[in-house]
């Protein structure tokens, strides 16, 4: 007997861009009303706003898209080699990009190499590396080994085993991986203000340091909402991408 | 539960109290050496994170103690905010603080003071009505300026940041920290009274310590945003601008202490202004080099340092 799984009805998809719309608007509302001192208004004005969140999208997004280009494939060739070792050294590397804190890395790189934008992407690689990785291993790894025997047993090069079975059915899993290194990458970008690379964490940090609650909170609702909108984006992708029946 | 496991436990909770107990950046004094005026003051001296505030609160937590009280030095918070927020909530019997930093930050006014005695004088009154009082005010300034590294400022041949404004627009370069890039007595107020006009592409913003290695390796930019008493200018080859156009705010240092507690003991002041009057910009950038450049205790150097001016 298959189970038939519901498609989620088109109304629920609308439920979280018009709920992270409605606290931005109340939040902008509440801004308007307050009396800005000349310091909150160099940052609560539409160009800084912006020109910070431009700089956090571009950053979040180019990193996720790296890390996918680089973690898909190191993971699927850690799956073919299927050595252990091979296995063990690439999940580690992997968890030293996470566990080491990102504000660490970013730094010592910035006084070791150059800062900028091209550093705070390197860090941000690093950190996001390993939930991509390893979801894409696990998902490949939990594929039937009957499903493959069987494919192999139609005539199916491993090439074609890979493309055609092994990734359509690990997807749900690596594109949960890839959803949340989006959502990390997001929240780890406000690190960017370190090293002159731009950021709605120049607006955090400028609000926490000069005891301006207003800029602070603002920057940080709209680094919630950007992680809130870029999650629900990736699940209508998610649900597009991934092969009926699953 | 096994004997065993819950003698274990008992041993780990048992460490775990001695171990905290150890741990801890205090320090008590030794004794009343010099007198008994301020026998009674009893209760913690606090301090920011960096270099300076800690060599402060000790040396302050010695000196008192020395001429009877029995305080303790606590070097633990982080962040201006949260130390003057524990000092309002009677947490701390007082701290160093700065006058340009209380006036700006804590009394939110946009325009400071340009002379020393009236902006210590403006904010001792702002913060008394709040039962803050302000005693002891020393020579150093710890204000915001630039430095350059030597050898580049002897080739542009720049001392004064009145000269910055005439140099080519590629020598134009700024490294600059977030809180200075919005204030009012930061980036838009020095560059527009100086008339930088640097472009933007021209001005960095990096965290406070990455400004001080960037500076010296010249890649991101000549000029870099510091502290006057810092003492890593010195150690890294650094050159200071003077403000010819006294742009800058006054950062002077003074004791920040409850209202009651000075009420309760008046010779908290007397006491300290010995210390005071000897903290010039030059002794604190020495003392910071001290602790920042050296990697000397701040507790040691203040003893050091007390002991060697015949204070305690």
């Amino acid at each position: 007997m298959t189970v038939q799984l519901k498609r989620p009805s088109s109304l629920r998809h609308f439920v979280t861009p018009v709920a992270v719309v409605a606290v931005l608007a109340v939040v902008f509302a509440w801004v308007a009303t307050l009396d800005l001192d000349s310091i909150e208004a160099r940052t609560l004005n539409a160009g800084y706003l912006i020109d910070r969140t431009r700089e956090h999208l571009v950053l979040t997004v180019v990193s996720s898209a790296l890390v996918a280009v680089l973690a898909i494939p190191t993971a699927v060739l850690a799956h073919r080699v299927r050595s252990r070792v091979v296995r063990a050294i690439v999940v580690t590397l992997g968890n030293i990009g996470q566990a080491t804190p990102a504000v660490g890395v970013v730094i010592l790189l910035a006084i070791v190499w150059q800062t900028g934008f091209t550093t705070a992407l390197v860090s941000l690689v690093a950190y996001c590396f390993l939930p991509v990785l390893r979801n894409t291993l696990t998902g490949l790894e939990q594929v039937d080994a009957a499903t493959r025997e069987a494919a192999r047993g139609m005539g199916m090069t491993p090439n074609q085993v890979l493309w055609r079975i092994e990734l359509p059915l690990a997807s749900p899993v690596i594109l949960a991986g890839l959803r949340t290194a989006l959502v990390f990458s997001v929240g780890v970008a406000t690190i960017a203000t370190f090293i002159n690379a731009g950021g709605l964490g120049d607006m955090i940090v400028n609000g926490l340091k000069l005891q301006r609650f207003s800029v602070l909170l603002v920057g940080a609702v709209l680094v919630a909402a950007i992680a809130v909108l870029i999650d629900w984006a990736a699940g209508l992708v998610e649900d597009r991408v991934r092969p009926r029946g699953l | 539960m096994p004997r065993n496991t819950s003698a274990l436990l008992c041993a780990i909770a048992a460490s775990a109290l001695v171990l905290s107990a150890c741990s801890g950046s205090t320090s008590t004094g030794e004794g009343s050496s010099k007198g008994d005026e301020l026998k009674g003051l009893t209760g913690q001296i606090g301090s920011k994170d960096f270099a300076e505030q800690y060599i402060l609160a000790h040396l302050t937590t010695k000196l008192l103690n020395a001429h009877g009280a029995t305080l303790e030095a606590n070097t633990k918070l982080v962040g201006s905010a949260n130390v003057r927020q524990a000092l309002e909530n009677k947490q701390f019997v007082g701290y160093w603080e700065y006058t340009g930093t209380s006036w700006i930050t804590y009394n939110k006014q946009t325009q400071p003071l340009k002379e020393a005695k009236a902006q210590f004088d403006a904010v001792k009154t702002a913060d008394a009505a709040k039962g803050i009082e302000w005693v002891a005010p020393a020579p150093f300034n710890n204000t915001y300026t630039f430095a350059i590294r030597s050898d580049k400022a002897k080739e542009l041949g720049v001392t004064k940041m009145s000269q910055i404004a005439k140099l080519p627009a590629d020598q134009k370069t700024f490294c600059i920290e977030s809180e200075f890039s919005t204030r009012d007595d930061g980036w838009p107020g020095v560059s527009s009274t100086y008339g930088f006009d640097a472009p933007k592409d021209n001005v960095k913003l990096l965290d406070t310590g990455v400004i001080y290695t960037a500076t010296k390796d010249g890649k991101d930019c000549n000029f870099g945003e510091v502290f006057a008493t810092d003492g890593r200018i010195a150690s890294l080859g650094l050159t200071v601008l003077e403000d010819d156009k006294a742009f800058f705010p006054i950062y002077q240092g003074g004791f920040t202490l409850q209202a009651q507690a000075l009420k309760d003991h008046p010779k908290i002041a007397d006491v300290l202004a010995p210390l005071s009057a000897k903290l010039t910009t030059d002794e604190m950038q020495k003392l910071n080099a001290k602790v920042d450049v050296d990697g000397d205790e701040p507790d040691k150097v203040a003893e050091d340092w007390l002991t060697e001016q015949g204070l305690i």
